[in-house]
């Protein structure tokens, strides 16, 4: 106080002061807190409670299991399987992230490092509260990670969709979406019965996510879908698909595909289009690719359409098979009013018997022969054997075509059409047309669908085989397969030609039109026919999108791709018997295809090469023929030698015994084809793939013992590879 | 310093402290509960360590009002000196928490230097001011020493980086500056340089400008921060009469930090308005004791301190619930005595002691023996001055 400081008159009063001060500042302090409780406590908190409600209770849904997919053999295709996603919350993880990601690292094989950075490192100031470490990984490998009792990772289940033949099928069957709904193929067009019915649980959780039931709701059981059993049968659908890409890639072409069906019954027994696609993995597939071209796609068919034209003038008795028309030396010009057009044959010829018109495909006659038929005639049998409407089959997306009615066509459609131009149609269209002459002039409704069951195996609903109606009489579809036998065995489809096998069909090349003209050297080359002749089972299609290097004909392009599945479904079926080559006249036979006898008993397969005059000849040791040489397949002169490896140790033992083979890890039926060829008893237990076999592989059996097959779906092996 | 006889202390202070560190046990169990049994396996986890602390706060009570208050005057200078010494030392070598290095791990035991550089900078003013008297008023002698101190411990802990820390000792500077009756023209100089100072520091980091943000935008109408929020809906929760002891639901986790920085909003949630209440109206028994002995304190010194220690518990609390209830931007300081965390419970307790035995030295509570026997049965204002 000693200090002369101006100006303080009272330093008590000024104190006063201050401390006033003070004390309103914390007043006013108190009172905005206590004001603001008030607000945020009473008169706002509904506002922030229907947020809490919000985050406290959540509706889980309770996936239905999505229904299997089955082929006609009871084969599954598409099922189901648990899949396992791991979360962690990296706030309570905190100082274990080390520990975590190290554990995570030794089970899924990456580095320590990415789950670090996942859990936002040692040290994170912003830490989220939820991270995706690992989806949909293997039940199995989930259960490593469990067993580590890590801090704040939460496992959740996920069904996943599985399709056990990867992309055998795949465009037919399609597959769903991450939600689990069908997107393409089968899986679209029958999502109703596959889906189910979700259940839902309300839970209470945490803020880590973790849930209790909650009693205010009830919990709602989910409904699993429908399997659909198909008409499919999954082992020709792989032979198709591997044949098809196989003749596509010999020709450089762009696509292709092949379908396979019972004539009798309109069921598709395969359907293969390449470029396909695997369901398992459609991430990469465009839509085109997931499209069933089969149905959704037109094209203008070519030669194979004349069997509309020569339907029409068989059953209206207009013209005798061996009545004889002038085929123009290969070029014909049509005129008519303001029209002309230029009709061109591939070979020249002078006169034709219209059954050998049939066979080296002329146009010029097959355009004589649809001016007799006149235009009301041809219409009404292109429209009776269903080309112009939907075949309705049961695949989403089918288109009806273009079949122009006569009143719109121009001056020379009559004659254009009838060898198969300026009409549209799909390949199924073209299939079912074929399917009613091999089925005796009936036209029957294609479908893939046989049934709907309930998971516990109650049938929902089934389809049975549709006639559509009698397109032509039993005379007539006799007279066209005959013509159509012709084609293969000495017209323009030789090279379809199986040693004692009557194969019926007619090849087909046409421009194709590519934005409303026809485009030079693009073609699609096709051939439809049916096996065997006398007794169809198999109706089939193949077609071929601008084939390069061998030539663009459908006679040597899809027609070897037909050969080659039909032989390798007589070979496997029983029911298509090679019986009738024994009344075979073989010095009809200029050029033999040496047949597949792999894993034949030798001594069965040099019958076999001798009935076609053909001489095997057996190197090696071995119970069965591992491999010949040339291949089937290979064009032979009678009296040409094959030479037949044997294969594999099993000898066959002495006093009449014989090794069993190891069929393990074979398909059932290929397992059964195998073992019935050491004539020995197949007992089947299961379906699937072969897991055991009993007695072992290479023990010695008689004759006629019987061999236990022990057998597993084809999914868990596949899951494990997976 | 002439001895004179000590009196009682001021019961309704310490019983009020008292009530508050026993009603923490129950509020920082039931807030921690959840976390601790997903991070350790035990939900007691962080309650024991809490127990324990509150034990030692309160012998921290007893410690501060055994030791008379004037003894402190000649101390003050080297423990400041001391808490630079260890801020300074945090700065180069503490351990990283929630980014910020404000920790010095001693044996096991977190130790937050700025919570003792700001008590040793808050007794060391008050031992200035004492000493200076009018001289306080003199820039170059009295004002710009004591803001050399100031500076030099603000500075240090906004440097940890713990900008929020270091403005709260700011502004408690700023108070009892402010109480010392230095100069308005030096008082309103310093925050023209300081406040545009500090919020460029504000908004220099991106975390700082982000809290600002969300707390700018979420009172406009906008989202509130994840956290904030989820204070929010605690306190509304609890509503009137809250949902009942250990029945919160945000501390499942939903609530970050429940135990800790935004524990009054599970106070909300359990026990509702009627509980925030009860809280706040606990800590202004605190001021209003405080004041009061400050205001009958027998020396300057005696009263600046219990000045500084008063405003400084308040300050603390109302800034926590301000922030816990949305009217201040996220800070993340402790309410005394409530919130789980060593270093401030005890810093806290002790301060309390200390101001307990300035009380012992008024005449608030005179012993019965001596010349005023009703003083006991007093009510706790209304006092002549």
């Amino acid at each position: 106080m000693n200090e002369p400081v101006a100006a303080t008159p009272d330093p008590a009063r000024g104190f006063r002061a201050r401390f006033l001060l003070l004390k309103f500042f914390f007043a006013l302090f108190f009172l905005v807190i206590g004001g603001r409780l008030v607000m945020v406590q009473v008169l706002d908190a509904g506002k922030y409670r229907a947020l809490a409600k919000k985050q406290y209770e959540q509706r889980f849904v309770l996936p239905a299991l999505r229904g299997n997919l089955v082929d006609r053999n009871g084969s599954v295709l598409a099922s189901n399987t648990m899949f396992v996603s791991f979360a962690a919350d990296p706030k309570i993880v905190g100082d274990d992230a080390r520990r975590v990601a190290k554990a995570f690292a030794q089970v899924f094989g990456k580095p320590g490092g990415f789950y670090l950075e996942k859990l936002g490192g040692p040290s994170g100031s912003d830490r989220r509260r939820f991270v995706w470490m690992e989806r949909s990984v293997r039940p199995e490998m989930a259960k490593r990670v469990a067993a580590a009792h890590l801090p704040g990772i939460v496992m959740m289940n996920e069904p996943r969709r599985l399709y056990h033949y990867d992309h055998v099928g795949g465009a037919l069957l399609g597959f769903t979406d991450l939600d689990h709904r069908g997107i393409s193929g089968i899986e679209l067009a029958l999502n109703a019965d596959l889906k189910g019915s979700n259940g839902s649980v309300t839970l209470q959780r945490d803020g880590l996510g973790r849930s209790r039931p909650s009693a205010d709701y009830p919990r709602i059981e989910p409904v699993n879908g429908h399997d659909v059993d198909l008409t499919l049968d999954i082992e020709y659908q792989a032979v198709a698909e591997e044949e098809l890409r196989r003749g596509l890639e010999i020709n450089g072409a762009d696509g292709g595909l092949a379908v396979l069906m019972n004539p009798r019954t309109g069921e598709i027994l395969a359907l293969a289009v390449a470029p396909g696609v695997n369901p398992n993995a459609p991430g990469a597939v465009d839509a085109s690719r997931a499209r069933i071209r089969a149905v959704t796609d037109i094209f203008e068919p070519g030669s194979t359409f004349k069997v509309v034209t020569a339907a029409a003038a068989y059953e209206h008795h207009l013209v005798q098979p061996e009545e004889r028309f002038y085929a123009e030396r290969g070029t014909m010009k049509v005129t008519i009013g303001r029209y002309t057009r230029l009709i061109k044959d591939t070979h020249e010829h002078d006169w034709l018997t219209f059954r050998e018109s049939m066979e080296v495909s002329s146009n010029i006659v097959m355009a004589k022969v649809g001016k007799v038929v006149g235009p009301e005639r041809l219409y009404d049998m292109a429209r009776n054997l269903g080309f112009g409407v939907p075949t309705g089959i049961d695949i989403p997306g089918e288109v009806r075509g273009t079949l122009k009615r006569p009143s719109t066509w121009s001056g020379t459609t009559l004659q254009t059409m009838a060898y198969g131009y300026e009409v549209g149609v799909t390949p199924v269209q073209m299939l079912s047309a074929y399917g009613a002459v091999a089925n005796g002039g009936v036209l029957v409704r294609p479908y893939v669908v046989r049934s709907v069951r309930t998971p516990s195996g109650d049938v929902v609903r089934s389809t049975s085989p549709t006639v559509i109606r009698r397109v032509m009489s039993v005379e007539t579809a006799k007279r066209l397969t005959e013509a159509f036998e012709g084609v293969v065995e000495r017209g323009t489809a030789t090279d379809v030609r199986i040693p004692g096998v009557r194969i019926a069909g007619k090849t087909g090349t046409a421009r194709k039109v590519i934005e409303g003209s026809y485009a030079s050297g693009s073609y699609t080359a096709s051939f439809v026919g049916f096996f065997p002749a006398d007794d169809p089972q198999v109706v089939g299609v193949v077609m071929m999108d601008n084939p390069r290097t061998r030539g663009f004909y459908g006679g040597v392009t899809s027609g070897p791709i037909f050969r080659a599945i039909a032989e390798r479904i007589v070979n496997s079926s029983s029911r298509i018997s090679r019986s009738v080559m024994t009344q075979r006249d073989p010095h009809r036979d200029r050029v033999l295809s040496v047949p597949d006898v792999r894993s034949m008993q030798p001594e069965f397969a040099r019958q076999m090469l001798a009935s076609m005059g053909l001489n095997g000849r057996v190197f090696g040791d071995g119970a069965v023929i591992a491999k010949q040489i040339p291949e089937a397949g290979h064009p032979a002169e009678p009296g040409d030698v094959v030479s037949l490896v044997l294969g594999t140790a099993l000898k066959p033992a002495a006093n009449g015994l014989v090794a069993v083979p190891d069929v393990r890890g074979l398909s059932v039926r290929r397992a059964m084809t195998r073992l019935v060829v050491d004539e020995f008893d197949v007992d089947v237990r299961g379906s699937g793939i072969v897991r055991q076999q009993m007695p072992a592989a290479g023990t010695a059996a008689k004759a006629g013992a019987s061999v236990t097959l022990v057998c597993e779906p084809r999914s868990m092996t596949t899951a494990v590879l997976y | 310093m002439n001895e004179r006889q000590r009196n009682h202390i001021d019961l309704p202070l310490l019983t009020v402290v008292l009530l508050l560190m026993v009603l923490s046990l129950g509020v920082v169990y039931s807030a921690s509960a959840t976390w601790a049994y997903e991070k350790f396996g035990e939900s007691e986890r962080l309650l024991n360590s809490h127990l324990l602390k509150v034990v030692l706060g309160i012998g921290a009570i007893f410690a501060g009002m055994f030791i008379p208050y004037r003894v402190y005057r000649k101390f003050t200078k080297p423990v400041l000196i001391g808490a630079i010494v260890l801020l300074a030392t945090t700065l180069v070598l503490g351990g990283e928490t929630k980014g910020a290095t404000r920790w010095l791990r001693l044996g096991g035991f977190g130790l937050q230097p700025s919570e003792l550089a700001k008590f040793a900078l808050l007794f060391h003013l008050c031992a200035l001011i004492a000493v200076k008297g009018e001289l306080v008023r003199d820039f170059k002698h009295g004002y710009v020493p004591m803001m050399i101190w100031v500076g030099a411990v603000v500075g240090l802990v906004m440097l940890q980086p713990n900008f929020s820390a270091g403005a709260m000792i700011a502004a408690l500077s700023f108070i009892l500056l402010f109480m010392s009756r230095a100069r308005w023209s030096h008082l309103l100089g310093t925050a023209a340089l300081a406040i545009p100072a500090l919020a460029i520091y504000a908004v220099s980091a991106p975390y700082r400008m982000a809290r600002i943000q969300s707390f700018l935008t979420g009172s406009s109408g906008g989202g509130h921060s994840y956290q904030l929020l989820q204070g929010l809906i605690g306190f509304a929760n609890g509503g009137l009469f809250g949902v009942g002891p250990g029945e919160s639901r945000q501390r499942d986790l939903f609530l970050p930090e429940s135990y800790g920085d935004f524990v009054f909003s599970i106070v909300g949630e359990e026990y509702g308005l009627v509980g925030t209440l009860f809280f706040l109206f606990l800590f202004l028994v605190i001021l209003l004791r405080g004041f009061k002995i400050a205001r009958v304190a027998k020396d300057e010194f005696g009263q600046l301190l219990a000045l500084a220690i008063t405003s400084t518990i308040a300050f603390y609390a109302l800034v926590n619930a301000g922030v816990a209830i949305g009217v201040l931007p996220t800070t993340g300081q402790p309410m005394p005595f409530v919130s789980y965390g060593g270093s401030s419970l005890l810093f806290s307790s002790f301060a309390v002691g200390v101001l307990l035995n300035i009380s012992a030295y008024t005449d608030l509570h005179p012993r019965l023996s001596s010349t005023n026997s009703v003083a006991d049965a007093e009510p706790a204002v209304g006092t002549p001055a």
